[in-house]
């Protein structure tokens, strides 16, 4: 294991042609569906497109081509954490994958390594680690966990540059906004805090408390952010979580994807499925200006892909899924997203008509 | 792998009844309750005593007693050594696993029940059905020296179900519930009641009570009426363990949540007398994110407890004082989609330590999994008799009762040898 990352990687394949295709998500279909025997945790597509990546509950993360048809068994295993990996991101030009672990730890990896080792595990919280996000440029990466810290590290090194304290409880989710220049984070009581980067200062706080709820017969807090994105002009913020807590313990809640107004500060617009009790595990904004976001039920094994306008209340497309989602990714040409599942399925999704065989 | 993923209503029904009805007119206003070392000092060789941690609603074995880090149910959570070489236990445990000399684990615990109420009762009666004393009420009824200051079983809860928990012993060794640290509703005599008017009420009431019970030949009726009262008193008598805020010393140790408050006043109830203490800390029925809410739970279990531990220790009590860390089952091995886990009476562990108990054993196991009994099976009633003989109660013994006798202990079972120092 090096301490120093080398960056000067093999260079990514050049991407398919994308789909001549026009997106349609009425159209949506299965293109290719792998199998892993344990549930899992996550999934994310990396940036040129030739692999999609998902961690599971037997605490590794897996990795299989896009580029090539592959069987379920033609995965690579990146091995190297105590705990499960709920969080993922890559260096822009896709050569680095670093993950989250519940071990406290950070990893960084090659992400076309053939045999993958951890190029370096860094012990990066006092429990968990909930998230990790890679800045727009590449030069830094935030994490967050359950020392109730943000912490920002200059990439390649590694190192701490940058420590944001003022969360009282777990933030569960930190995205650079793409200004590069601030850092916002979500935890469990549905706070939000935005951060100056160079300065070390908090700039803003505000709060989304209908995305927590006290259970006051087990006198126990649920809330946090599953996901969360900035749309690609910085406007706004999209947070997948949940709502309406009436059960925490039985996971009785609504899914909920919070739009707020960034430069104003204000919620733009609270979307939810009514009809459909659970909780909301990720979301993404499609470069035509709709967002797909994916769910899990409270009961049952009817996962579900929203596909919402950002200015509409009700999804105007929904996909059932085989069970229940839990993370969801875009391709980089956004013509196809992968879901990851409970029951061990990951499934990439084409957003059009079929191709003519 | 079966699972009982539902939840009776009435499991959860939250209970703040009055804890004693009529205790205003109670008359006693005695002494404060500061407990004089020389009491201590006689407590500490003379008296056995329990404190019981009820972690409700089923603490999970796998975050707690029995982790299988990086097996297929394992969770995220990883395993830690502890001051006993060869026991390992969740991480989330890291205080307990410091001070795991003083204790011992049990994890092969089959109750074969799912149902948070009928697995309540078999691991406090010791047996699977029928209506018997709760391990509080056997302590009261036993262990409790005649004329004890303070009623013999204490139940500090902030929510719960009012239990029949004396069965067919006398009321006055039944439960009596505190709904937190803060002093009892009622503890005050009303100032329009004087100290006369009240102790002239309270002798009106006796009469009537001997009365009725001579004349219609049911003196359970009246018992029961009467042990409230006579438990009023004693309480009256030392309300001063109440009163005040505990000393920010305490409170930094043990933490100013309710269950750290709690737990000082158990401390305080042990020393100035009663013989079973139980506290429970809610909040471990996880049927969804197990996990986030083991993490928070258990943080403010294992430190508090700890302190707890440490006082009775650093005292001298522990030695006369057994410690009994347990839940009505455990969880699932199995993770559901909410990243929950269970209800799970098949393969589940608890913790004991202190009187009787030798310290840093492990019984039974679970195999790889987790999901069955690998070896040293056991269930509520072997417990029931492993934690009396502990203490020295012979509980092949009868209850001597009018007219009938019936076995203190299930006599189909018997205590777990290795764990009796």
């Amino acid at each position: 294991m090096s301490d120093v990352i080398n960056t000067d990687g093999p260079a990514a394949p050049a991407l398919p042609e994308a789909a001549p295709l026009p997106i349609d998500v009425t159209k949506t279909h299965v293109i290719a569906e792998f199998k892993h025997e344990f549930p899992l945790t996550t999934c994310r597509i990396d940036p040129t497109g030739r692999f999609v990546f998902a961690g599971a509950e037997d605490l590794n993360v897996y990795r299989w081509s896009l580029l090539q048809k592959t069987k379920d068994d033609d995965k690579t295993t990146f091995a190297g954490h105590d705990s499960w990996v709920r969080s993922m991101d890559f260096s822009p030009d896709g050569q680095w994958l670093y993950t989250g672990g519940y071990d406290d730890h950070i990893g960084i990896w090659r992400a076309d390594d053939p045999q993958p080792k951890p190029v370096k595990m860094i012990e990066a919280h006092k429990g968990w680690v909930r998230w990790v996000r890679v800045s727009p440029d590449g030069q830094l990466l935030a994490s967050c966990g359950n020392d109730n810290l943000v912490k920002v590290w200059s990439l390649p090194e590694a190192k701490l540059v940058q420590q944001f304290a003022g969360h009282q409880r777990y933030p569960y989710a930190v995205v650079f906004h793409p200004d590069g220049k601030r850092l916002v984070s979500f935890d469990l009581m549905g706070v939000i805090k935005e951060w100056d980067i160079a300065s070390g200062k908090e700039l803003r706080s505000m709060e989304a408390k209908f995305m927590w709820g006290f259970d006051q017969k087990f006198r126990a807090d649920m809330g946090g952010a599953r996901d969360m994105r900035f749309s690609p002009d910085g406007k706004t913020l999209a947070v997948a979580g949940l709502t309406d807590v009436t059960n925490a313990f039985a996971g009785v809640h609504k899914p909920m994807i919070l739009l707020v107004d960034w430069d104003a500060g204000k919620h733009r617009r609270k979307l939810k499925a009514d009809s459909y009790k659970g909780m909301a595990w990720g979301v993404r904004f499609h470069p035509e200006g709709f967002l797909v976001a994916v769910g899990a039920p409270q009961g049952g094994a009817s996962g579900v892909l929203w596909f919402w306008k950002p200015d509409e209340d009700k999804p105007f497309h929904t996909v059932k899924l085989s069970h229940c989602g839990r993370a969801v990714d875009l391709t980089p040409d956004a013509t196809k997203l992968a879901v990851a599942q409970f029951d061990g399925l990951l499934k990439v999704y084409q957003m059009t008509e079929k191709a003519a065989s | 792998m079966r699972r009982d993923i539902g939840c009776n209503a009435i499991d959860h029904a939250v209970s703040r009844r009055a804890m004693l009805a009529g205790s205003a007119a109670a008359t006693a206003v005695g002494v404060a309750g500061k407990v004089l070392p020389a009491e201590t000092k006689q407590l500490k060789t003379q008296q056995k005593r329990i404190l019981q941690i009820f972690l409700q609603g089923g603490v999970s074995q796998l975050e707690s007693w029995d982790p299988k880090p990086g097996t297929r149910y394992g969770g995220p959570f990883r395993a830690i050594e502890t001051s006993v070489p060869g026991i390992r236990i969740s991480e989330l445990l890291p205080h307990i696993a410091q001070r795991m000399h003083h204790l011992s684990i049990v994890r092969s615990i089959d109750i074969k029940i799912n149902n948070h109420k009928q697995a309540q009762l078999f691991m406090e009666r010791g047996r699977r059905a029928g209506v018997f004393p709760y391990i509080g009420t056997i302590a009261a009824k036993y262990l409790a020296p005649k004329g004890a200051a303070l009623p013999g079983y204490m139940h500090v809860t902030t929510r719960g179900l009012d239990d029949n928990t004396n069965a067919f012993l006398p009321a006055e060794y039944g439960q009596l519930k505190l709904p937190g640290a803060a002093a009892p509703e009622n503890l005050k005599r009303p100032d329009k009641l004087t100290a006369e008017a009240a102790k002239r009420r309270n002798e009106l009431r006796q009469r009537l009570s001997r009365r009725f019970s001579g004349k219609v030949g049911q003196p359970a009726f009246t018992d029961s009426y009467d042990s409230s009262y006579t438990l009023a008193d004693k309480l009256l008598a030392k309300k001063g363990l109440f009163e005040g805020e505990p000393p920010a010393r305490e409170l930094e140790r043990y933490g100013s949540h309710p269950f750290g408050r709690n737990c000082i006043l158990a401390r305080k109830l042990l020393e100035a007398g009663s013989t079973c203490v139980k506290v429970t800390h809610h909040g471990y029925d996880t049927h969804a994110e197990n996990f986030n809410f083991h993490l928070e739970q258990l943080a403010e279990f294992d430190k508090t407890f700890c302190m707890l531990l440490d006082d009775l220790h650093d005292s001298g009590m522990l030695d006369s004082t057994l410690v009994l860390i347990m839940s009505e089952f455990g969880r699932t091995p199995k993770i559901n989609q909410r990243y929950g886990r269970d209800h799970w009476g098949t393969a589940w562990s608890i913790a004991l330590g202190g009187c009787g108990i030798k310290p840093g054993v492990v019984i039974g196991k679970t195999n790889d999994e987790g999901t069955e009994v690998a070896d040293r099976k056991v269930d509520g009633s072997h417990l029931f008799h492993t934690y009396f003989q502990a203490l020295g109660l012979d509980t092949t013994d009868y209850h001597d009762m009018p007219g009938r006798a019936i076995p203190i202990g299930d006599p189909a079972a018997e205590a777990i040898g290795e764990l009796l120092s």
